[in-house]
């Protein structure tokens, strides 16, 4: 069971947003994480595979068939809505039975099937209720519970955790990765909180402004993203832009530094990115190296197991992470933490 | 501030108070305050035989219109909160909310002129009586509708269930229908409060024989003050029903609503 996007572009009638020219495929059991700026398109990616919208161009397919001109109610995806959108007015167990109740299955038989769904999610005991008596987490396993009751062909999260605290969110995400590892179910999810798609997702895919521009895991995102943008919105970076100075070396705003030139020709611009956590610090003794660079404390942010430091150093900023507790004035950029992405 | 509150409650409740003292009341005339006590009037006015037809077309045209107000109000509010964007969304509120503006004097001019020809001879009769009191209506049914149904985030429980496989059939009567219940009887009995009272369209469209209350109602300002008062509690009394009940369910509504929240 797949679920496969083939070049496929949609415009919001009367304006000039929307998705352009995507291309990307889940597989079987296989989570997909969409992450992106509001705006970028991502909900707009779920809204096509679940049939709100409609492509302009290009194919949408589930199990290699395309389902461009199938209604919502025809494409067997279970979907869990930012808000939940459970049923008020029905009790939970009528809330996930309501899928076997349009395929026409009797009463008995589905609050049977609905029940042992709603104990999948740790909600057993709570059959009877009213969506109205639950908090936002338990809503959020019911809502779970009614997207994947009736063995659906592939389960579309739409920001699920966003309306969670931030400790409940954490725990609601390793169930959802429970739940859809059990199901062993193509799944996508949309979210903007990068956090969240690169601990759960086992490929993410960064959209921005309509178009998708890197699909990886959550590894090849962090480490090796194709521009600054990528680089940016995954994780925090140093990015600084440059000129490649001869073979090994490049001289930024803040001065030189000596790194892998290698595909890249002399006197091309180029940006310098650099994670945080690779800058290291160290004794103020090297400082006329390439690399090497000394200046003082602009921003000393205390996050428990490390400190995330901005450090003034002249023509620009150093932002580092490092767990040590002393103070810190001099730092080293070494050239394998240096990754040269291109110009936009 | 009391003072100016007081005033102006005993200025809205006096005229309310003495149409109750003066249908009560056996004389009463260059006094202030009635003379003895009767229920005559109120017998007079049941069994006058144009006060008992007038009630019942009053009433018949309130259901007609109550349920052409569901046939036709419900599903244009649906399709303008489904459907419409932009452009015609805001082309489809003008149309409905424009009988709300235009002075219903004119509109009854507008429809002596059209349906008094040989064309459409139709002036007088109880079905556009009927008509006129929809298009009176409509538009209450339809704003409070479409407000309902976006605060309610009904598109979302609506695609909601079409993922869940469900038709559009089944998605109108197991989520639509129910979750719309309380805004839908508290639009209707609106419209009963409404139509019930309304006089300068009924006045000029209706014919002999399907006047309303308040038309004949005017009659009875001719004849003995009592009477008067009497036929007039008689009205005031249908429409104060309508409105208290049409706002506790839309109070009641609100509350289940909230409830979940």
């Amino acid at each position: 069971m797949t679920l496969r996007y083939d070049a496929v572009s949609y415009t919001y009638p009367g304006t000039s947003i929307g998705v352009f020219d995507v291309s990307l495929e889940i597989g079987r059991g296989e989570l997909l994480a969409i992450i992106g700026a509001s705006g970028s398109g991502k909900s707009t990616l779920l809204k096509l595979l679940a049939g709100f919208v409609k492509p302009a161009n290009g194919r949408i397919l589930i199990d290699g068939k395309d389902v461009g001109e199938l209604l919502p109610e025809k494409r067997k995806l279970g979907v869990v809505f930012q808000n939940y959108a459970l049923f008020p007015h029905m009790r939970l167990w009528e809330n996930v039975g309501y899928a076997l109740k349009v395929r026409g299955i009797g009463k008995a038989e589905r609050r049977a099937l609905a029940v042992e769904m709603l104990a999948r999610v740790g909600m057993g005991a709570r059959a009877d209720d009213l969506p109205g008596m639950l908090s936002g987490g338990q809503q959020q396993r019911v809502a779970l519970a009614r997207a994947l009751v009736f063995e659906p062909r592939g389960l579309l999260l739409d920001e699920p955790l966003s309306a969670l605290d931030a400790g409940l969110r954490v725990e609601m995400r390793d169930e959802i990765l429970r739940v859809q590892r059990s199901a062993g179910i193509a799944t996508l999810l949309v979210t903007h909180d990068q956090e969240e798609a690169l601990s759960i997702g086992d490929k993410v895919a960064v959209m921005h402004e309509g178009r998708l521009v890197q699909i990886g895991t959550p590894r090849d995102l962090y480490e090796t993203p194709v521009n600054a943008y990528v680089a940016a919105f995954v994780g925090q970076s140093n990015l600084w832009p440059g000129k490649v100075t001869g073979t090994g070396r490049i001289d930024t705003e803040i001065g030189a530094l000596a790194c892998d030139t290698k595909g890249k020709s002399n006197g091309e611009a180029v940006i310098a990115f650099v994670r945080p956590e690779r800058v290291q610090p160290t004794s103020p003794s090297a400082v006329a190296e390439p690399g090497h660079f000394s200046g003082t404390i602009e921003a000393d942010r205390y996050l428990g197991p490390i400190r995330r430091i901005d450090l003034a150093v002249p023509g620009g900023r150093i932002r580092l992470e490092t767990h040590l507790r002393g103070p810190v004035t001099s730092v080293e950029i070494p050239p394998d933490a240096i990754r040269l992405l291109p110009v936009s | 501030m009391q003072v100016i509150a007081i005033a102006y409650l005993v200025f809205l409740a006096a005229p309310v108070l003495l149409l109750l003292l003066g249908s009560f009341g056996e004389t009463w005339s260059n006094t202030l305050l009635p003379a003895g006590f009767t229920g005559r009037w109120y017998e007079e006015v049941a069994s006058d035989p144009s006060f008992r037809r007038a009630f019942f077309t009053s009433l018949q045209i309130v259901g007609v219109t109550c349920v052409l107000n569901m046939l036709i109000g419900f599903p244009l509010a649906y399709a303008i909160q489904a459907g419409a964007r932009g452009g015609v969304r805001f082309a489809a509120r003008l149309v409905t909310l424009m009988p709300v503006a235009v002075p219903e004097l004119v509109l009854a001019f507008g429809f002596i002129l059209v349906f008094s020809s040989d064309a459409l001879p139709w002036l007088g009769s109880f079905w556009l009586l009927a008509a006129g009191h929809l298009v009176l209506t409509l538009p209450y049914t339809v704003t409070a509708l479409v407000a309902d149904m976006e605060q309610l985030r009904l598109d979302e429980y609506e695609h909601a269930a079409a993922t869940l496989g469900a038709s559009f059939a089944a998605r109108l009567s197991d989520v639509t229908l129910p979750l719309l219940r309380t805004s839908l009887i508290s639009s209707m009995l609106t419209v009963a409060a409404l139509s019930i009272g309304e006089f300068q369209l009924s006045n000029l469209v209706a014919g002999f024989l399907s006047r309303t209350y308040p038309v004949v109602l005017l009659q009875a300002f001719y004849g003995a003050t009592g009477f008067a008062c009497a036929a007039t509690v008689v009205l005031l009394i249908l429409a104060a029903l309508a409105s208290i009940t049409s706002s506790t369910t839309a109070q009641i509504g609100a509350f289940e609503q909230k409830k979940p929240q």
